[in-house]
């Protein structure tokens, strides 16, 4: 089955936040009240009852004084995604749509996924002990809906469908936005970590946008993930098996040699 | 076929461990074998049977968490009431010279059984003198690095990430240690006296005679009445190089 995916417009979305009223009226989240932080975004990031943000960036434009940018943030549901791997319960899984979805009976609060993932997007819900996340509204998507959040954006800035033919509608829009006064317009998630299952159309480069230009899966966490969890722990075996040649080996020999006593040992 | 070298009560004994490093060593070997189990869980990537042994995944990561916090404490225990016992080990440790290095050398032979000739040896022998260094450096990563985790909304994010790969290393190399040391202090012919050492306090004066020549002499044969130079009011003697008369 062909990927499925959101398309958000940064050109199109004017910041009325009903994706994240939406998100909570659906997934029966409760509210998480913030303090004011002297700006407008509501939340400085995700959290536990709150899958998805919209980012409110105020960057300094040269020619036009201040650009507020605005971008939908929530998981970007990676097509090969660090939260998979490293998950020690197996509690994430891809959809065969590109969903990446995470059973909360499996979790066990570990919060590996947390600091694995390169968006930081899996938070931990304290009094439950679990990880939350954006499901994709994978539940309604098998049911023949769009997600709640692209079904209420009124602008359309958000748009559910087909991955490739999104790209292809990604790129037509990239084009006049380039055009027209965006000279710096892009198209984010196609390649970003060999895929995002999430697409976004950009008036100007990611990092204008509170997200990161070249996103990158962590050394540390490869390195455990790659090397240490699959090779390094033979060596237990290893030592294990030795003692049990030694336990074998070193009685034989006293046998051989008896007028040494067993427990004489060496010298 | 025996097991564990038979306790000897009809032979000379000398004491080698108190009681309270006993205690120390046998209550942290449970905690960390319970740490062991538990975590091995998760590094093994979900091995459900294990987890059910706990009582399953919440269960044992309950039991991690708690034997970590005793494990801790026995430490600071044993480090606390023990201080003159952990300086009189490290002073050992401080020896390390030609015939620990010999000891190493020849170790892998003696292991399996070979009879070899080892040079005197002190307290600890060269393999303990190693074993005394890695396996209590991985513990002390094990903590570190398992506080970070346990709470890591506490420290910086990239410092969370190299607490994972430090945790586990640390784990593997520590665990290797313990199997080696745990059959070599009980079930291997040649050192498994030790055990008792470790179990009831004493060992057999001829083992320690010749085992740990050097440490019998200065402790119980003919050097111990003399007053060795000291390093932080312990003993240190400089004669580890030549054997002494007695432990032939
Ligand atoms: C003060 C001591 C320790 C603390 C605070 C600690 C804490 C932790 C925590 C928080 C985790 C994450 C899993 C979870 O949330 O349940 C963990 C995992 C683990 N711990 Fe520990 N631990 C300690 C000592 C040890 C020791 C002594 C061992 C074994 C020798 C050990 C072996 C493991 C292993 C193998 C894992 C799984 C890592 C993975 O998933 O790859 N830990 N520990
Ligand atoms: C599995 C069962 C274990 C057995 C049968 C065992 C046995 C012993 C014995 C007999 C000694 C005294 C050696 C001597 O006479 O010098 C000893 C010392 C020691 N043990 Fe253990 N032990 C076990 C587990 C552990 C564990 C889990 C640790 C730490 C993680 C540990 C750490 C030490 C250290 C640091 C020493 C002092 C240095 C040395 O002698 O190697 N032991 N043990
Ligand atoms: S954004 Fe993070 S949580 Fe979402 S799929 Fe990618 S790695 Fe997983
Ligand atoms: S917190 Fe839950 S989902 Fe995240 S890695 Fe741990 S078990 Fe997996
Ligand atoms: S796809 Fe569903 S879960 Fe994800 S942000 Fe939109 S409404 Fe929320």
């Amino acid at each position: 089955m062909a990927n499925m995916t959101n398309l958000y417009d940064s050109s199109k979305c004017t910041a009325c936040r009903a994706c994240q009223v939406a998100c909570k009226n659906w997934n029966q989240l409760p509210a998480s009240i913030k303090p004011f932080k002297g700006n407008y975004q509501t939340h400085e990031d995700t959290d536990g009852d709150t899958f998805t943000i919209v980012l409110m960036n105020e960057v300094d434009n040269a020619a036009s004084g201040v650009d507020w940018n605005f971008a939908k943030f929530q998981c970007m549901h990676c097509l090969d995604a660090a939260c998979v791997k490293a998950c020690p319960k197996g509690a994430y899984t891809k959809t065969e749509w590109g969903a990446t979805i995470h059973d909360p009976e499996k979790c066990i609060g570990c919060q590996y996924c947390t600091y694995a993932c390169p968006f930081g997007v899996p938070k931990h819900r304290k009094r439950e002990d679990k990880i939350t996340k954006c499901t994709l509204c994978a539940d309604r998507v098998t049911a023949g809906l769009a997600p709640a959040c692209a079904t209420t954006c009124a602008p359309g800035a958000l748009k559910f469908g087909d991955r490739d033919q999104l790209i292809e509608e990604a790129r037509d829009r990239v084009n006049y936005l380039q055009a027209n006064g965006f000279p710096n317009a892009t198209i984010y998630g196609i390649n970003e970590l060999g895929g995002l299952n999430k697409l976004y159309i950009l008036t100007d480069s990611p990092d204008k946008f509170g997200l990161p230009v070249n996103p990158k899966t962590y050394g540390t966490i490869n390195f455990w993930q790659n090397w240490v969890q699959p090779y390094f722990g033979w060596l237990i075996p290893v030592a294990l098996g030795a003692s049990a040649v030694s336990f074998i080996t070193t009685r034989l020999m006293a046998d051989k040699h008896q007028e040494h006593p067993v427990e004489g040992g060496h010298e | 076929m025996q097991w564990i070298p038979e306790y000897r009560d009809d032979v000379p004994r000398v004491e080698r461990f108190t009681w309270l490093a006993r205690f120390t060593h046998w209550g942290h070997t449970v905690t960390f074998l319970l740490c062991l189990f538990t975590g091995l869980i998760l590094f093994l990537d979900g091995v459900n049977w294990l987890a059910a042994i706990f009582g399953g995944y919440a269960g044992a990561g309950w039991v991690h968490r708690i034997s970590a916090l005793a494990m801790t404490a026995l430490i600071g225990f044993g480090i606390v009431f023990g201080f003159k016992g952990v300086l009189i080990w490290i002073v050992d440790l401080l020896r390390f010279g030609f015939n620990d290095l010999k000891f190493l050398v020849l170790f892998p032979l003696e292991f399996f059984g070979f009879k070899v000739n080892v040079p005197p040896q002190t307290r600890f022998n060269g393999g303990e003198k190693g074993n005394s260094l890695v396996t209590p450096i991985m513990v002390f990563l094990l903590m570190i690095s398992g506080y970070i985790m346990w709470f890591p909304g506490y420290f910086p994010a990239s410092l969370v990430r190299v607490a994972y790969p430090t945790h586990d290393i640390a784990m593997i190399f520590a665990t290797v240690m313990v199997c080696m040391h745990g059959y070599l202090g009980s079930f291997h012919p040649g050192s498994g006296e030790s055990f008792w050492g470790m179990w009831k306090g004493t060992v057999r004066e001829d083992w320690a005679k010749h085992h740990h020549a050097v440490w019998y002499e200065e402790t119980y044969g003919s050097m111990a009445g003399e007053k060795p130079k000291t390093i932080l009011g312990l003993p240190v003697f400089e004669e580890y190089k030549s054997k002494p008369k007695d432990a032939e």
